[in-house]
């Protein structure tokens, strides 16, 4: 296998972005990427496209749309799915065709454009992403799912809500650090508690955001890598691990297990340990999500992270800085973008770029990018020269 | 409350006509074990069980995952079982929102009603709506009955009471 580095990235403005169609989008994060790398489209071999659903934003065939905006044609290109995970699917693929040899240079995008149905449709949408015949029955949503976890935590370990909104508070802090995030604006413990409840007991800031948005990065073998950058980013840990489609099947409700399994692959392929970590953008579609991941990838015991926020141990002057893009709380998730925007904030920390976001000598990085409730998670593990 | 987030999270509950729970209208009729609902009907909640290796399915399946066998028995849930965990759903997905007709610029009407999963004999795992209990009286343990239930339009769907 040859050796896969990110040496281009490009992050649009995420939020609500009604002034831009899906393929409108694209172009800005691929212009981005492509000058960020000093490296013209025509030189780029392949390409794949993340978009998780066809029916935000109405298309049967949505990356055709968006290679044809970037006039990519008649070079390779198709889309990959993995619901709240396709953005990391995307770059696992793009990886394949490098790794592979079936190409040097590999064009990896990400995009969704969610808000061009009402909130409830998108709602509906994704609370279909469960088993939509034997449990979207009983109104299930994905707050709802969530909620779920979140009380058998709570149940069993004693996490508190005021745990939960301290997530938020943190991620709220950080989004307002980041231009390219959704809502920046800091939040405090009180405005996070007091917010509506959404499904008990998550309420309104405990969610992420409905978001239109596109990242693409640019992945190149190594000694294309060599001649194009100086701060080449290696993706040396990829992992992908899948679980049941109902929660009513899960082993437990207060871990994903899928995040365990790829969690353990990844760490193994990278050749480090969770403590090796410096810094992990993780799937914090809703609080408890983060909470439970802390717990699943080995940055703490299982059922002590509630106590690691609660201890700031995830700020990034922590022992584990994690989400300090903002991430998908702040940031937002367009579902897409997400697992590539994960990967362009790694790659910013690993080259020394997050400014006032920063973590201090970052060296090696993780990003994980969950599927729906678990059924797909992926890990992957990035480091510097 | 800023302005913006009622853009993102439009207004929920307000008041009107009260919607306990909805309706199990599965979309399982053009499947292999379509008859889960007429046994519904029938006041029988039903699982599978591989008549080779002996692994139970609840909700049921044709084929047995375990063993790749496609000789399946139906067998009765007793239904009790202890509550896994629960969750109230205040910001209901598009299809559970009701409207009403002949108001203009109405916004979504719904009384949101708990949902639960317990666990019943052989680790079988069972969803369903607690319409008659408290959310604050909900404790992740109780021990609760699933029961079918067949609603005024003559849709089935499944609901927990307390034992």
């Amino acid at each position: 296998m040859k050796k896969v580095a990110i040496v281009g990235i490009g992050h649009g403005k995420f939020g609500v972005r009604s002034d831009a169609s899906l393929r409108e989008l694209t172009f800005e994060a691929v212009k981005a990427c492509l000058d960020d790398a000093g490296v013209p489209l025509k030189e780029v071999e392949s390409m794949v496209t993340g978009i998780a659903g066809d029916e935000f934003s109405i298309a049967l065939q949505p990356s055709a749309q968006v290679h044809d905006y970037i006039g990519f044609q008649p070079r390779p290109n198709f889309r990959v799915e993995g619901a709240c995970a396709t953005g990391s699917m995307a770059l696992r693929t793009g990886w394949m065709n490098v790794a592979s040899g079936l190409a040097d240079l590999v064009l990896v995008v990400g995009v969704e454009k969610m808000t061009e149905v009402p909130t409830s449709v998108a709602t509906d949408i994704m609370g279909r992403g469960g088993d939509a015949m034997w449990e979207y029955p009983f109104g299930t949503t994905f707050p709802g799912y969530y909620a779920m976890i979140a009380n058998a935590h709570m149940a069993e370990f004693g996490t508190k809500e005021e745990q939960l909104a301290m997530v938020a508070v943190k991620n709220h802090f950080y989004g307002s650090l980041n231009p390219y995030a959704h809502m920046q604006k800091k939040i405090d413990l009180e405005k996070a508690l007091t917010s509506f409840t959404v499904a008990y007991p998550l309420k309104l800031f405990d969610c992420s955001l409905i978001t239109d948005g596109a990242a693409a990065v640019l992945l190149a073998s190594e000694e294309k890598a060599k001649a194009i950058s100086k701060k080449p980013v290696w993706m040396t840990g990829l992992a992908l691990a899948t679980d049941t489609i109902r929660i009513t099947d899960r082993e437990s409700l207060t871990s994903i297990k899928a995040s365990r399994e790829a969690a353990k692959t990844a760490y193994k392929m990278a050749g480090v340990k969770p403590s090796d970590i410096d810094v992990a953008t993780v799937h914090d579609c809703f609080t408890i999500a983060e909470i439970v991941a802390y717990e699943d990838l080995g940055f703490c015991e299982k059922g002590e992270g509630g106590k690691l926020i609660e201890a700031k141990e995830t700020y990034a002057e922590g022992k584990i800085p994690v989400n300090v893009d903002g991430g998908l709380k702040s940031k937002g998730h367009p579902l897409g973008a997400t697992g590539v925007s994960m990967a362009i904030e790694i790659t910013k920390q690993l080259r020394g770029e997050a400014g006032e976001r920063q973590v201090k000598d970052a060296e090696i990085g993780l990003s994980h990018n969950v599927g729906g409730t678990g059924q797909v998670v992926a890990v992957h593990i990035f480091r510097r020269d | 409350m800023w302005e913006e987030l009622d853009r993102w999270w439009p207004s929920i509950s307000s008041g009107g006509t009260n919607m306990e729970f909805k309706n199990f209208s599965i979309a399982i009729g053009q499947t292999k074990v379509a008859r889960f609902v007429d046994d519904l009907v029938a006041g029988k909640i039903m699982s599978t069980s591989c008549k080779r290796c002996g692994k139970r399915y609840y909700p049921p399946q044709a084929d047995c995952s375990a063993c790749m066998s496609s000789d399946m028995e139906w067998r009765p849930v007793s239904g009790e079982g202890k509550l896994v965990t629960f969750t109230k759903i205040y910001v209901p997905p598009e299809h559970f929102a009701v409207r009403q007709p002949l108001m203009p610029f109405s916004s979504v009407q719904f009384e949101p009603c708990p949902i639960g999963i317990i666990e019943v004999e052989d680790g079988l795992k069972v969803m369903g709506w607690m319409p008659k209990i408290d959310l604050k009286k909900i404790k992740v343990g109780m021990k609760l009955k699933a029961l079918p239930q067949i609603l005024p339009d003559g849709k089935v769907t499944i609901v927990f009471e307390m034992v």
